[in-house]
């Protein structure tokens, strides 16, 4: 029944020596838990399954789940890559990513409390201060800032890998603004309304309870004094290549989408315009970067923020999620120390592996990735997106030379690590009419509020739809996967 | 909700309607056209200069129009500020930026009349496809409206948007009344008898879809008071400046509920106009019909105003 020969869709399908390959095993059968959606997937000719994949991409396109890119002439509407196979993670393996994932966000909000109060993993000389100091995202304006009920990352989406040896690993925290938990419903939309039929063989925990979880976390950090705190999403607008989420994300919830516009600051208090007259905010889930939240405080040519929000902030009028300055824990750099950062205030054993990181700041480790960069990924430390990312097995000798010289030039700009083989997902390629191997990852959305805690079961598979390609993200070309979680 | 999304939920709505009556004029005038009485009505450039005229465009007698360019500039040309993808355009920029408060199903019809727009094949409209293109974007619209109505909670935010559409549904129809006004007076003169005579209202209560409701309530031949009596002041046909008038102070009621609003607020002159024409005869409307078309077209006009002034402002 597994073989894939007899198999209209995954005939041609080539598996690699040396990948780990999710859905087939080393004979080239599918493993057990594939083998009913193999099976489903197979009674489908490939005319069939074109089919059912332009249906879906109509389906993004008409509900407008799309992003602008601008050609010669006028601005075209595109919908993010998505392909029709899920990926499926069964519940004991789930249970380590989300147990692992609440322990990571655990130990960065305490760290993060740390680092802009008392110090004291740096008085304890776990964590080097330059490392800090040097961190542009370090904000001198939240030292002693109390955030309401003390969180700090409310939303955390943390990048896992499997590697080759069939253990997973973090590849990024990012408790900034991270984002594409909206594609995460869209594509068990999507996939419900191709194929719904593959639903009835398999129990998979829904993903649309994120919403309702998200506004119970932003109501439980509302400020002190407040019954019904009123929460809004602020974005930058809508032509902001993440629009789409947020607009989603409040409509979800229920709750206002704002800009800096729509809002205004009194007294230290938060207002909202509307067409009663000014309303009180208590909450902003704000999906605007650090530098451009407050005109008065930061940047003060940005328009996108509100004057004397951060004021408000300041004096607890306010919650703001994440709070400012969360920047400083997701950086590159502070990644490697994770492992101890965790040990260190929670006094347990990190549950998800840490990748081995060299740091270009210290000589001896510089001095080994210039000498090894054919074998290393070179990582800005401070870039987000995918950006700035060198893989050394895919450069030139000339492009090498080039990376050496970045590199020197800047040392504490990059982090370097082992180049990691991402397992791979059978993810059907247009061009070609048929399944091939890609490489993907997984991006978990963690939750942390006033004594809860939720991490969606499910996440976004991102899947690099180059052949060969290890970089994920859709700023560089990555498209994704329905992701499902077995219930036990 | 929000001040500025107020306003682009009252102007999305004026948007949609704009479309609709702009579409169905292009329709019913062309299409009736091929068929009418006498030379004048049946010639091209009369038919094409009343479109233009009621678009707020009009020409000089002895202009001669090309047919496919003034297709193009109504229908589908974007440089064009009257053109239907032009109202669309607007209409669905406004939705995105209300996403958050319009229902899914809303925003996937905006979305889908727009790329049905924005790729309808310009040399087949202006060649063929006119037929097709109009009734599509009339349909599309009437869809709108329905999904408006059955999927959203009629709070205020429907209630902004019901007043964009209403304000701007009175405002088209006394545009179209005045274009057809106009028709009518050039053509004066070159009808023999008064069948002839009655193409010009017929035509008018069409371009309101209003027809067929109208012969059903006279059971005559339309007549200029007639037809002015029952697309101005008969509140049960839907198309009614009267209809209209009655749901923008339905509407305004839901989003100033002050039992004696204030003077000179958005709901004072809603309600003062509603008056108005409730104790209004169409005898006094055929006295000075110009007159009486500007001063509607005034007071709609402040109302939308008013509504900026009192509850967009930010």
């Amino acid at each position: 029944m597994g073989a894939r020969h007899d198999n209209s869709l995954f005939k041609s399908y080539l598996k690699k020596e040396g990948l780990l390959d999710e859905v087939f095993d080393n004979t080239g059968e599918a493993k057990a838990i594939y083998q009913e959606l193999f099976r489903l997937y197979g009674a489908h000719s490939i005319s069939d399954y074109v089919h059912l994949n332009n249906k879906a991409k109509n389906s993004f396109f008409n509900q407008g789940i799309t992003f602008q890119v601008y050609g010669e002439n006028e601005a075209k509407e595109k919908i993010f890559p998505f392909d029709l196979f899920p990926r499926i993670i069964d519940s004991s393996e789930w249970e380590i990513i989300e147990s692992g994932s609440i322990q990571r966000s655990k130990a960065l909000n305490l760290f993060l409390w740390d680092i802009y109060h008392e110090k004291r993993i740096i008085k304890d000389n776990v964590v080097p201060l330059d490392l800090l100091s040097s961190s542009s995202n370090y904000l001198h304006q939240m030292m002693g800032v109390d955030p309401p009920n003390g969180i700090y990352n409310h939303i955390s989406g943390i990048d896992i890998v499997k590697h080759s040896d069939g253990n997973y690993y973090v590849l990024e925290d990012n408790i900034r603004c991270p984002s594409g938990v909206s594609y995460v419903v869209c594509n068990r939309t999507a996939l419900k309304r191709a194929l719904f039929g593959v639903f009835n063989h398999y129990q998979a925990h829904t993903v649309t309870d994120y919403a309702e979880n998200l506004l119970d976390i932003l109501e439980s950090v509302k400020p002190k004094g407040v019954d019904n705190p009123t929460c809004v999403v602020i974005t930058p607008g809508m032509f902001n290549s993440a629009y789409y989420e947020h607009s989603y994300l409040a409509k979800a919830m229920g709750v206002e989408l704002v800009e800096g516009q729509d809002l205004f600051v009194e007294n230290d208090f938060v207002y909202m315009k509307t067409i009663n007259g000014p309303e009180r905010v208590d909450v902003i889930y704000r999906r605007i970067d650090d530098l451009f939240i407050d005109p008065l405080e930061f940047k003060p040519d940005s328009a996108l923020g509100v004057p004397g929000l951060f004021a408000a902030y300041r004096k607890g009028n306010v919650c703001l999620a994440n709070a400012p300055g969360t920047g400083v824990a997701d950086d590159k750099a502070i990644y490697t120390y994770m492992p101890q950062i965790i040990k260190y205030y929670l006094n347990e054993e990190p549950i998800l592996n840490n990748v081995q990181t060299y740091h270009c700041s210290r000589p001896d480790e510089l001095n080994f990735v210039l000498e090894n960069i054919d074998k290393l990924v070179i990582k800005p430390v401070d870039e987000a997106g995918g950006y700035g990312i060198s893989i050394g097995n895919q450069l030139t000798k000339s492009e090498i030379k080039a990376v050496q010289n970045q590199i020197k030039e800047n040392p504490r700009k990059y982090v370097a690590q082992p180049i990691l083989s991402l397992s791979v997902h059978p993810t059907y390629i247009d061009k070609k009419e048929s399944f091939e191997q890609r490489h993907i990852d997984l991006r978990t959305f963690t939750l942390l509020g006033k004594d809860k805690e939720f991490v969606l079961k499910g996440g976004l598979t991102r899947v690099a739809l180059k052949e060969g390609n290890l970089v994920v993200n859709s700023s560089q070309g990555g498209g994704s996967k329905d992701t499902w979680v077995l219930k036990k | 909700m929000l001040s500025r999304v107020a306003n682009n939920l009252f102007w999305m709505g004026r948007y949609i309607e704009r479309s609709e009556h702009i579409a169905r004029y292009l329709n019913v005038n062309y299409f009736s056209s091929l068929d009418a009485p006498n030379e004048k009505s049946q010639s091209r450039q009369f038919v094409l200069k009343s479109m233009l005229f009621m678009l707020g465009e009009p020409s000089e007698d002895h202009t001669v129009l090309n047919e496919e360019k003034v297709l193009f500039n109504i229908g589908l040309n974007t440089d064009s500020y009257f053109s239907i993808i032009n109202n669309v355009k607007a209409a669905r920029e406004n939705a995105n930026s209300a996403r958050d408060l319009i229902s899914t199903e809303i925003y996937e019809a905006i979305n889908k009349f727009y790329h049905f727009i924005l790729n309808y094949d310009k040399e087949v409209f202006v060649k063929k496809g006119l037929y097709d293109f109009t009734v599509n974007v009339i349909e599309q619209c009437m869809i709108l409206r329905g999904k408006i109505r059955a999927t959203l909670l009629h709070d205020q935010v429907y209630a902004i948007i019901m007043m964009g559409i209403n304000i701007e549904r009175a405002t088209q129809i006394i545009r179209i009344i005045n274009a057809k006004y106009h028709d009518a007076t050039v053509a004066k003169g070159s009808y023999g008898d008064t069948v002839a005579n009655s193409f010009e209202w017929i035509t008018l209560l069409k371009c309101a879809e209003a027809y067929d409701m109208m012969r059903r309530f006279y059971k005559k031949t339309p007549t200029s008071i007639s037809t002015l009596e029952f697309l101005v002041l008969n509140g049960d046909c839907p198309r009614s400046v009267m209809n209209s008038l009655n749901q923008i102070c339905d509407h305004i009621n839901v989003l100033d509920r002050s039992k004696h609003p204030a003077k000179d607020s958005t709901a004072f002159l809603v309600g003062k106009l509603r008056a108005e024409f409730q104790f209004k005869k169409v005898e006094e409307i055929e006295e000075d019909i110009q007159r009486f078309i500007e001063q509607i077209l005034q007071k709609l006009f402040g109302i939308s105003q008013k509504m900026e002034e009192e509850f967009f402002k930010f």
